[in-house]
């Protein structure tokens, strides 16, 4: 390409819409893709050359100045950078991947994706169509691996079935309930022209395919008529609030009638944490009021979440009192975990907004201070003593309460998997929504650091902080070339407690002591990122948790913080794995 | 409490649905008792017929994950009075002589079962009808030496055409459910 070329599409990018002149001009199918991808809005990629796929990067150098592309250290860290940024920038994360192992190495964070409804759309090479069965070199069978983890998937082997197929990826990764797709590109078809001139239609609808329904009046009346005549209300908000962007109407909803606001993990950050009405986390580790008080609402209205286990607790004594009115956009959820008296198919916010008309104005003052009642043990038995600083000794809740503090509630909190995401989903304060990204139905450990990352490419002027345990940080370790290669100023904290926490507190209430291979000799963090050419510190201290709480926010480049927290801390409340949610432990 | 059910799945005929489709299955640890793939009165569009044995408390929330496949266009289940339904089944008969052929073309005629190919040494017996008719007859004929004996799975017609033509309308070119449908579409626990 000319300088000249390279200018021109310089300016075009300064634009809101990146343009090409390609339509109606016969492309390769690599060309072809990196067009429809252009067509769809994309700027970001995260993504890994390999053989199969040097087509499409070969495509992608002449258009490397439209299309912002990251090199990652591993295929598993695009994909959590791409959930980062999906979930950040509001729109879907793309990924590269080469074939064999580039696209083995997606499988966990596909699945991630797809238990927490995250549109990813991944792009993955594959040997030429002739090749296929023979056990080539790289060659997996992708589309077998990916089936049950997706939301779709795709092989192509036809250079002309690529823009069509990528509108169809792209349709199918943010309508309705979000997910993950795969789109396989055979290398012939990444090299082959297409015989009919580049054109590129945008998606609206699939055969077959029913993404989203308006919510039926019957079921709006049915449910406010419940609402209107409940003694114990209790709303449970989900990732489909923060999803539908429903959050004010949501407020909306909550001001009016003044029910108590329980978030699931996921939810967190839909509903502001110092609103009067808001009562906690639900599930395992949630908040001791609503995990009890669950069993005694009379109406419970549940907006977009599905009843995970780690919610539920025990099914068969949940909530068994109560009328429930589920509000989801996936049919499907209706009826697979708990039974809704009013099942309400629809979009949250299009719920909540036909709702809010129709339910009364309320107060529910003795309801409320049922939870202040629960509130005040939880904080007098757990609360108090997971912010008591015992001498040089720091515990991760007090670091969660601090940087909560710092950052005036406004931060993006990004969670890793274990004892350090319970604290940070217990502790952190919300003040803004969608400040809040973890691994929820997976629970993978090793997501945080490069989530982070995409997070903060997807909202470059949020403060992105990750929160991350000493064995998750080890998963994707090598992400930190990714973000010093960046020069992108992603915090990150490092909970260091030398023990898989999670694991050896079960082992501790359930296994008798018995620590199983939990135990972990680490490496010096600080060195390490010093390595990778990253600035960081070592907190061992109460009294230096401040200043080095402050450096790290401060600093204007990426910052590695490792606090080296209490060895043996337990997470509580819990509620034991196979009891009732008002089994909850506070000890 | 376990029943017997004839799921009935109208597919787009793409790559990778029958894949798509036993996965279901598989990950629920449930036995597919037959499968049968077909074409349609559509074009482009497939039939899957699969029998299971399945609990009623649970069958609905398999048929609404089965409904979340993209290229899927129907699927509803069915009991047994609820379709016409039937199988087809070879039997390779060893006739060493004149007599016992006649022997095994008798038994053939008086069950409704042809002889669909005969070679020297032995003849092939057709049968098709429910499992039950197919199960008789071949303990009829085991005693003159069944050598190989194969079976189909099952294919189905629903009865009450009303009940199939409100389903059917989803896999018309343009077709999918109205919201006012798709409401209605029966839900895990409410029948």
């Amino acid at each position: 390409m000319s300088i000249a070329t390279e200018n021109a599409q310089k300016i075009a990018v300064k634009g809101n819409t990146p343009k090409h002149d390609k339509t109606n001009k016969i492309v390769s199918g690599s060309e072809a893709l990196i067009l429809s991808l252009i067509e769809e809005g994309v700027d970001t990629i995260f993504g890994y050359p390999g053989g199969a796929i040097m087509p499409i990067y070969d495509a992608l150098y002449h258009y490397r100045h439209v299309l912002n592309h990251t090199l990652v250290r591993h295929e598993q860290g695009a994909t959590h950078a791409a959930e980062g940024y999906a979930q950040m920038a509001g729109k879907p994360g793309v990924c590269f991947a080469t074939s064999g192992p580039g696209a083995t190495n997606l499988i966990t964070g596909i699945a991630d994706a797809m238990l927490d409804s995250v549109p990813i759309v991944c792009i993955t090479g594959q040997v030429p169509e002739k090749f296929l069965g023979t056990d080539a070199f790289q060659e997996t069978d992708v589309m077998s691996l990916a089936m049950p983890i997706t939301k779709w998937c795709y092989q192509v082997a036809d250079a002309d079935e690529i823009p069509y197929i990528v509108a169809k990826a792209f349709y199918i990764a943010r309508s309705g309930r979000p997910g993950p797709v795969l789109i396989d590109i055979t290398k012939c078809a990444q090299f082959n022209q297409l015989k009919k001139p580049f054109k590129y239609e945008k998606r609206r609808q699939i055969k077959g395919y029913k993404p989203a329904c308006k919510p039926r009046e019957k079921d709006i009346s049915k449910a406010a008529e419940l609402l209107n005549n409940a003694k114990r209300p209790f709303l449970f908000v989900g990732h489909g609030v923060l999803l539908s962007k429903a959050e004010k109407d949501l407020l909306a909803f909550i001001e009016k009638t003044d029910i108590p606001v329980a978030s699931t993990l996921l939810g967190l950050s839909a509903f502001p944490t110092d609103h009067p009405n808001y009562v906690g986390m639900l599930g395992m580790h949630g908040n001791y009021a609503p995990n009890k008080l669950t069993n005694k609402a009379d109406v419970i209205i549940s907006v977009g979440m599905r009843f995970d286990d780690r919610v539920t607790g025990n099914l068969d004594t949940y909530a068994k009192q109560a009328k429930i009115i589920h509000v989801d956009i996936d049919h499907a959820e209706m009826g697979k975990n708990v039974t809704p008296t009013v099942p309400l198919i629809a979009d949250a916010k299009e719920a909540l907004q036909a709702l809010l008309p129709v339910v009364n104005e309320n107060k529910h003052e003795s309801w409320h201070l049922e939870f202040k009642k629960l509130h005040d043990e939880e904080y007098e038995k757990v609360i108090k003593k997971d912010f008591q600083a015992e001498g040089e000794h720091i515990k991760m809740a007090e670091v969660i309460r601090r940087l909560s503090e710092k950052t005036d509630g406004e931060a993006v909190i990004v969670a890793d998997v274990g004892q350090h995401q319970m604290s940070a989903a217990r502790y952190s304060k919300f003040r803004r929504t969608d400040s809040w990204l973890t691994s929820g139905g997976l629970g993978t450990m090793g997501y945080a650091l490069p989530s982070a990352f995409g997070a903060k490419m997807g909202a470059p002027d949020r403060e992105v902080v990750a929160v991350i345990g000493d064995g998750c940080f080890q998963m994707t370790i090598q992400e930190l070339g990714t973000i010093a290669q960046s020069g992108l100023p992603v915090k990150i904290i490092v909970l260091n407690n030398n023990f898989l926490g999670m694991v050896r507190q079960w082992q501790q209430l359930f296994f008798d002591n018995r620590y199983s291979f939990v135990e972990l000799s680490n490496p010096d963090f600080i060195t390490i990122a010093k390595g990778f050419g990253i600035n960081g510190q070592r907190c061992t201290h109460t009294d230096d948790l401040d200043a080095s709480l402050d450096t790290l926010l401060n600093s204007k480049e990426a910052y590695l913080l490792e606090i080296v927290v209490e060895k043996e801390t337990n997470v509580f409340p819990m509620v034991p794995s196979g009891m009732g949610v008002d089994d909850i432990r506070l000890e | 409490m376990k029943r017997r059910y004839t799921i009935i799945v109208f597919t787009e005929n793409n790559f990778g649905l029958l894949n798509r489709i036993t996965i279901i299955f598989s990950r629920r640890r449930i036995n597919i008792e037959s499968l049968t793939v077909s074409e349609t009165e559509r074009k482009g569009v497939s039939r899957f017929t699969i029998v299971i044995d399945y609990d009623e408390t649970k069958i609905q929330k398999l048929i609404q994950q089965i409904r979340k496949i993209i290229g899927v266009l129907v699927v509803f289940h069915n009991e047994d009075d609820q379709v016409f339904f039937g199988q087809i089944a070879y039997f390779k008969v060893i006739t060493s002589s004149f007599e016992e052929r006649e022997k095994v073309m008798e038994i053939a005629h008086r069950h409704q079962a042809k002889i669909a190919f005969s070679a020297g040494d032995y003849v092939v017996i057709e049968k098709t009808g429910k499992e039950e008719d197919i199960s008789t007859t071949l303990h009829l004929l085991e005693p003159h030496g069944v050598v190989e004996y194969c079976k189909s799975g099952r294919i189905a017609i629903v009865k009450d055409q009303h009940r199939f033509s409100k389903y059917a309308k989803n896999m018309d070119p343009e077709g999918w459910y109205s919201d006012e449908e798709f409401h209605e579409l029966p839900l895990n626990g409410k029948h």
